[in-house]
């Protein structure tokens, strides 16, 4: 196991707290929220938790990569088991479209 | 009961209809918990960002899961308050681990509490796992008893309904708390048994069970199988409106009579026992005409593995469990309820023994391990004494002598369904223990995964030897070392780090349900005076246990639990928190949740 922490500029703030994904093989899960009383709304906290040690420049560019696209501000932590940089995306994606829906549905 | 639909044989299937369903496997344990409830009246208490992780996980290196995989969920189903339990089979293949157990076990005993006080509260567990999560051992072990205890506990106030959809299925201990359940759904995808095909094989070898066979594992442990042979109530298709039909069929039929549970009925249990012969087992096929579905005895038959055919021939052998037993009953002769399970009368207490008997006819429980009969014998013996004491103003003290290798890994015991064989013992125990009879385990050898828990983990006071030969586990050393992957130095090396995982009894004792650990000279000849302190330690348990309270809630207020159980006692005061917050309260949990 290893744990990963990446800080990327980013200033869209997300509307609600969310949590998407489950530690499955060859998956994650990805909590996003924006506890008060931190400087994360100018910024991206990521906290990295893999079970596939080694892969610090993957995941460094996969984020980038996102962020750059989507600055979406809060404290990340994600939690993989092995996840490919595709699923990872396609996680990532949901917690956007989540965080960023302006009707208040599930 | 009846099964909706297209839940019977292949040429039944509406195809138009397996088109139109949406698959309830499919969905994670969030999505499960949601589809049985009301609509919008799901509530999830102790959500992922209450970060209640596993805290043996990342020591491990293991990546843990925020809400440590059991999705705990209040809601309503026809208006009816539920709590739901939903385990992520996705995570650990669902194994129950220190905080997630205690996630069930506190949502049972809080809607057992909000049911006494008039707020009646069901219970559906939704069961996706492999057992016990071998990386928090003896935790998880611990774990299940208390999950097992509680569930009894709402069970006389409330249904508490059993689902098994797959694809994992509910193997390990919580298959015995899957025996305990008011009423038990099934799915033909699901499965269901104590020991999985790979651990059998591993135990017992290739001709006991080999674990490639598919068609054998599905015709033994299959939901189809269990149903048609009455270990499970309905059998539903894979099919979310299908399984929430039948939870609402299941929750309206309310509570059983006590007394009638499938864990009770020692009757039905004894006289299905009574037909096997572990000479010519059936095969499964047969076994669904020779049981059928009927829980109800059948007439008295000759013949019987379960019924006391050698009483004259002695258990040979001086085993711990023997010796202690003579030891502790000061003088009584123990007598054989069946040959390997011995008691000892006296004039206050019960004393009972798992013990080897090489003629065992069942070929996979003569090393002492709790198999079919065992069960049964234990569970009669203690349903006696509880119908005996029923009226007495002090009621016996009952004393399990634990040296048992394991519970029994056999082909025939999973055929027969060995995990509602323990959970006739494990009601026994507990519903000695709640009318008021002292419950005192004393661990004199090895006491192993179910086999403990049968026999010893439902007690409200444990006592263990400090002796080497003293071993207290979830699972023998090679086999959690093959599992998690990690060869047996890297376990014990790991074990000095994280107590649950170790063999040794002096960390099993910091783990904070050992009530005493007694030191002797010699735990295989024990000499007068290691006779008498224990006797005199057991004498106090009893105290104790009649002083004390009877359920499991001392495991938790101990003061090793105070150190080593933080988070269980965490879980339980957040989880109780969160309950009566939400108490008022009926809409849809607070974080938005993505399709995923």
């Amino acid at each position: 196991m290893q744990t990963l922490t990446y800080r990327f500029p980013a200033d869209l703030a997300p509307r609600r707290r969310v949590h998407v994904g489950v530690v499955a093989s060859g998956d994650l899960e990805i909590l996003l929220d924006n506890p008060p009383g931190s400087d994360v709304d100018t910024h991206a906290e990521v906290r990295v938790r893999t079970s596939v040690n080694g892969f610090d420049t993957v995941w460094h560019d996969v984020l980038e990569r996102f962020f750059t696209h989507t600055p979406l501000s809060g404290r990340w932590q994600l939690n993989d088991f092995g996840a490919t940089p595709g699923v990872v995306t396609l996680r990532l994606r949901q917690v956007v479209e989540a965080a960023t829906r302006t009707e208040d549905q599930t | 009961m009846t099964a909706p639909t297209g839940a019977t044989a292949p040429t039944g299937i509406d195809w138009q209809q397996v088109l139109r369903r949406r698959s309830f496997l499919e969905y994670d344990a969030r999505a499960r918990a949601r589809t049985l409830l009301d609509e919008g009246s799901m509530r999830v208490l102790c959500g992922p960002f209450d970060r209640l992780e596993s805290p043996w996980l990342e020591p491990q290196g293991v990546v843990p899961q925020a809400d440590d995989g059991v999705v705990i969920a209040r809601g309503t189903v026809d208006d009816q308050a539920v709590v739901v339990a939903s385990i992520e089979q996705g995570f650990l293949g669902g194994g129950i681990g220190e905080v997630s157990g205690a996630k069930i076990s506190q949502a049972l005993c809080l809607a057992a509490a909000d049911s006494r006080v008039g707020r009646t509260t069901a219970a559906m567990l939704l069961l996706e796992t492999g057992g016990v999560r071998l990386q928090e051992a003896n935790l998880g072990l611990n774990a299940v008893a208390e999950i097992c205890s509680a569930l009894l506990e709402l069970r006389p106030l409330a249904p508490v309904i059993g689902v098994i959809a797959g694809e994992v299925g509910s193997f390990g201990g919580v298959s015995i708390a899957a025996g305990l359940c008011t009423r038990l759904i099934v799915t033909p995808q699901a499965r269901l048994g104590l020991n999985g095909p790979a651990v059998i094989e591993e135990e017992g070898g290739v001709e006991e069970f080999d674990s490639s066979d598919r068609a054998l594992i599905w015709a033994i442990d299959g939901g189809e199988q269990r149903h048609a042979t009455g270990l499970a109530d309905m059998l539903v298709p894979d099919d979310a409106d299908a399984l929430r039909a039948a939870v609402r069929e299941a929750l309206a039929a309310g509570v059983l009579e006590p007394g009638s549970h499938r864990s009770e009925r020692l009757d039905a249990f004894a006289s299905r026992l009574a037909s096997l012969d572990p000479a010519r087992p059936p095969s499964p096929a047969d076994l669904r005409t020779l049981w059928g579905r009927a829980t109800v005895p059948a007439p008295a038959q000759e013949a019987g593995a379960a019924k006391p055919t050698a009483a004259t021939r002695a258990a040979s052998g001086d085993s711990r469990g023997q010796t202690w037993l003579a030891a502790l009953a000061d003088g009584v002769q123990a007598k054989p309820v069946i040959p390997s399970v011995l008691r000892a009368d006296t004039h206050d207490a019960v004393y009972l023994a798992v013990v080897a008997d090489p003629s065992n006819p069942f070929h996979r429980a003569r090393q002492g391990q709790v198999g079919l009969t065992e069960c049964l014998a234990l569970a009669q013996s203690i349903r006696q004494v509880l119908d005996q004491d029923a009226d007495a103003p002090s009621k016996r003290a009952i004393v399990a002598v634990v040296d048992l290798p394991s519970q029994a890994y056999g082909r025939i015991e999973e055929m027969a369904g060995l995990h509602q064989a323990i959970a006739t013992t494990v009601d026994a125990y507990a519903a000695a223990r709640v009318a008021g009879h002292p419950v005192v385990a004393v661990v004199v050898g090895t006491a192993l995964s179910g086999g403990f828990l049968a026999h010893g983990l439902q007690a409200s006071q444990i006592l263990a030897l400090d002796d080497p030969g003293v071993e207290i586990h979830a699972m023998h050393k090679p086999a959690a070392a093959r599992i998690t992957l990690r060869t047996m130095e890297e376990l014990d090396k790991l074990a000095k780090t994280v107590p649950p995982l170790s063999y040794d009894v002096h960390d099993w004792a910091r783990l904070g349900f050992c009530d005493g650990l007694l030191t002797v000279q010699n735990a295989n000849t024990p000499s007068d005076a290691d006779c008498e302190a224990v006797r005199r330690s057991i004498a106090d348990a009893i105290d104790h246990a009649r002083g004390g309270p009877t359920d499991l809630s001392n495991r938790l207020d101990s003061a090793a639990a105070t150190k080593t159980r933080a988070a269980s006692r965490k879980v339980r005061q957040l989880l109780a928190q969160q309950w009566t917050e939400s108490t008022a309260e009926s809409a849809e949990d607070g974080p938005a949740h993505g399709p995923g």
